[in-house]
């Protein structure tokens, strides 16, 4: 290492420039999980000490609690709901053989393409339409917001699934046919086994993905039937505290577990390029 | 077969199709402040859009700063896609699990961790003082500036995967071809790697000017109410004023002047560097 070497400098502001650009997105994420062990109770640098009890105290103001519950409810259901839907669309897709399958494809993909602005405002005044048509309320219920959220859920699904579907041959499902497997046993036994790693993979992203929406949710939930990222923005409209940083933090947390078990199974980095 | 593509499509089609459909027909409405909304088929809410110097300037804000979030991320992200293109073995699954992480984490969390670090008792503030740079802290919250750095760290993972995933298709021999004729690092940047990896230059910056156009919570807890960007004043119009029609317009200017500019700019940036 000769640090009169022009290769060297450069070498270093290479990868000192390629590293700074990883820790800048990093950052936010390292302040708000430090910022949620501070002793004060205002955010200000440096901490007096550290303790814990900002978990408790977030645990114990309602809001958090319930958006945090209320959340949880809302991603489980749309995931099942979604990745049902979106794998049995994705096996059509790919080993059906059928006309419009492109056009369908970009159907299916769609949610993800309209942006979440006008697609959160026109679902909101859609429901309201149907709740003044049939007067049954959908708005700020649970039942409507599940609707939407499956909406975020079958694109991912379609896309993970498919691509998974699409690294195995056809050929080996014709094999267990010719062998005298019928129709499903063929699905059940075969074909399910080697998409496994799409559908979790799947499941995953829409859970997150529903767990942590905004745009949608907005303008969908109602009194007492709120989730947690929307009750963190009203929080943050006035001021941010170890309090919310607890919040943010066991979020970060738990989305970083989730996506380390999968990647247990998955190679998440195959899966995304 | 088709029949297993019943229920996704069913519900893709009555709760995307109809929504958008419904909002369009909405902005053709006219507003009245004694029944909320009037039917009609009028351009009014459109063209008022246009012509109020307010919704302008929200407009041109908008744009002004996705566009500039979109040349930030394309500088930061390239050198980073390059790096993670060309890492091996568990650095790179590494690596591509930390870029992925962040987009899993919402947008809230995010800005959340920005307002911890540039309030006026936050971090950088505070380390400012510590080196006795500034005496006064500096105000960094409710700017411009805390605005663009939010939605650039938001947008930069998505430009670093979609650049990464082009720039691993272009054999290293290439480069190597061009750096043993003679070619300096960036000569071989500028004449070899970046018009290859041209179709995810397009790509990802198609994708973050789409983002950063629609871009709702950052601009809302970092830029402050003062700052107006085009999503926060659609929500506006639902919550606030409850002027519907209006406010189905502004989605919808939003929703037609991003595909445009998104179409027209992809084009011009591969016809330029066809020939």
């Amino acid at each position: 290492m000769n640090i009169w070497d022009a290769t060297f400098w450069r070498t270093l502001v290479w990868r000192g420039g390629v590293g700074a650009v990883f820790a800048v997105v990093l950052l936010p994420m390292v302040a708000v999980v430090w910022l949620s062990f501070f002793n004060q109770e205002i955010a200000s640098f440096p901490p007096d000490g550290y303790t814990w009890r900002w978990y408790v105290n977030a645990w114990d103001q309602k809001q958090f609690a319930r958006g945090f519950i209320n959340s949880l409810q809302l991603a489980a259901i749309a995931t099942v709901i979604g990745v049902t839907a979106g794998t049995a669309a994705a096996v059509a897709l790919v080993r059906g053989r059928f006309p419009g399958r492109t056009a369908l494809s970009g159907l299916l993909l769609g949610p993800l393409a309209v942006p979440g602005v006008v697609l959160g405002t026109g679902l909101y005044v859609f429901f309201v339409q149907i709740d003044n048509a049939i007067d049954f309320q959908i708005v700020a219920t649970l039942p409507g917001l599940i609707a939407a959220h499956v909406l975020l859920t079958i694109p991912w699904t379609v896309r993970l699934v498919s691509a998974s579907l699409l690294g195995v041959t056809a050929s080996v499902e014709e094999a267990a046919a010719n062998l005298g497997a019928r129709p499903f046993t063929v699905f059940r036994r075969v074909t399910l086994p080697m998409m496994r790693a799409g559908v979790v993979a799947a499941a995953l992203f829409s859970f997150i993905q529903s767990f942590e929406n905004l745009e949608l949710t907005l303008l969908l939930v109602g009194p007492g039937r709120s989730t947690l990222p929307v009750e963190m923005l009203n929080y943050l409209n006035f001021r941010v505290d170890p309090t919310l940083a607890a919040v943010a933090a066991v979020q970060i947390v738990l989305i970083g577990a989730l996506m380390l078990i999968t990647d247990r199974f998955v190679s998440l980095s195959k899966v995304v390029s | 077969m088709p029949l297993l593509l019943l229920p996704a499509a069913l519900l893709v089609c009555v709760m995307m199709m109809a929504p958008m459909v419904l909002l369009f027909r909405y902005s053709l409405n006219l507003y009245s402040p004694t029944q909320l909304m009037v039917e009609a088929l009028s351009p009014a809410n459109y063209l008022n859009a246009v012509r109020d110097p307010y919704y302008r300037d929200v407009l041109g804000t908008t744009l002004w700063v996705a566009l500039l979030c979109t040349l930030l991320a394309l500088a930061a992200g390239f050198p980073a896609g390059y790096a993670l293109a060309r890492m091996r073995g568990r650095w790179k699954a590494w690596l591509t699990l930390l870029t992925i992480f962040p987009l899993m984490v919402g947008n809230v969390v995010r800005a959340a961790g920005w307002m911890t670090l540039l309030g006026n008792t936050g971090m950088l503030n505070a380390a400012l003082r510590g080196l006795g740079l500034v005496g006064e802290p500096v105000q960094i919250m409710y700017t411009t500036g805390a605005v663009v750095i939010g939605i650039v760290t938001v947008v930069l993972p998505y430009m670093i995967l979609t650049l990464a995933s082009v720039i691993e298709s272009i054999p290293r021999s290439v480069e190597e071809a061009a750096a043993n004729m003679g070619a300096r690092p960036f000569t071989v940047f500028r004449r070899v790697v970046f018009p290859l990896s041209l179709p995810g230059v397009v790509a990802g910056s198609a994708l973050v000017f789409i983002l950063c156009m629609n871009a709702y919570a950052t601009p809302v807890l970092l830029g402050g109410s003062q700052f107006k960007m085009m999503a926060p004043a659609v929500y506006d119009q639902f919550v606030r004023t409850t002027n519907w029609p209006f406010g189905a317009a502004l989605a919808f200017i939003l929703l037609f002047v991003t595909l445009g500019l998104t179409m027209a700019g992809s084009a011009l940036l591969q016809r330029r560097y066809r020939g």
